[in-house]
């Protein structure tokens, strides 16, 4: 059953890292709406329509994350401890960390999305997607990463 | 339009008293619950470790969500001057700060 919820969560992960790629590129390097290169269409997507599918699936990889969060505490993390594998276990906490407060910004990122631009609220819109990308990124290549160094199941 | 101004205040005082919080209950271990993984149970606020590892994540988020909830509403009691003096960067700097904060502190793990 962890193994599903685990594959599930990447599978989440995944979409949720596509999303928040996508509106950042959009909202920090924006392009023209005819633009005809790879990156320039990457530039010019409508970043306010992924608002609601960034939040709903943070939400959900966050809690799918906390479900199996026990099963690598017992499993996972005390073998990284006992390989002495210190860098690793230190990104993991980061993530623990840095995933606990984006949960506590995604009210923020939500108004400052739907309510009509002023200056202010341009500069909150820029900064907070672009620190839940961070996030999201930091998040997905350290679960990769130790789901390398030692998945579970194994 | 107070509405507005309301949830404003709202948006922006529920980050920052959160991260805050957070931190502060990470620090200090102010876990409203604790979860033991190996026997799939909960318990209330700060509990030793039985049969395995304790884990008080849960516990952290809950204590900084329900602190920073209240604080939120609060400030619907807010003076209307000062709600629309509040800047709406705070809803950024303070949880950015508490993640530079976080890796200061866990530094250590990546020097040894």
């Amino acid at each position: 059953m962890t193994t599903f919820l685990l594959i599930v969560h990447g599978l989440l992960a995944v979409a949720l890292l596509g999303a928040v790629t996508h509106q950042a590129i959009g909202v920090l390097v924006p392009g023209r709406k005819t633009a005809d290169s790879f990156v320039g269409r990457m530039r010019a997507v409508s970043a306010p329509s992924y608002v609601s599918a960034i939040i709903f699936l943070y939400a959900a990889t966050a809690i799918l994350g906390g479900i199996i969060y026990g099963e690598y505490r017992i499993g996972v993390r005390v073998v990284l401890e006992q390989l002495e594998l210190w860098k690793a276990n230190g990104a993991f906490e980061l993530k623990e960390h840095f995933v606990a407060l984006g949960l506590g910004m995604l009210p923020a990122y939500w108004y400052f999305w739907r309510r009509p631009v002023d200056e202010g609220d341009t500069r909150a819109r820029a900064v907070i997607t672009a620190t839940f990308a961070f996030i999201v990124w930091w998040s997905f290549l350290v679960g990769h990463i130790l789901n390398n160094i030692r998945g579970f199941g194994s | 339009m107070i509405a507005s101004r309301s949830f404003h205040s709202f948006v922006v005082v529920f980050p920052v008293v959160y991260s805050v919080t957070y931190l502060i209950a990470v620090q200090n271990n102010y876990a409203l619950f604790t979860y033991h993984p190996a026997l799939e149970e909960f318990g209330p606020l700060v509990q030793p470790p039985r049969d395995g590892p304790a884990m008080y994540w849960y516990g952290w988020i809950a204590t900084a969500a329900l602190v920073a909830f209240v604080a939120a509403v609060l400030t619907r009691f807010m003076p209307e001057r000062l709600a629309q003096r509040l800047w709406s960067g705070w809803s950024w700097a303070v949880p950015i700060a508490s993640m530079l904060v976080f890796s200061y502190m866990l530094s250590g793990y990546f020097t040894r």
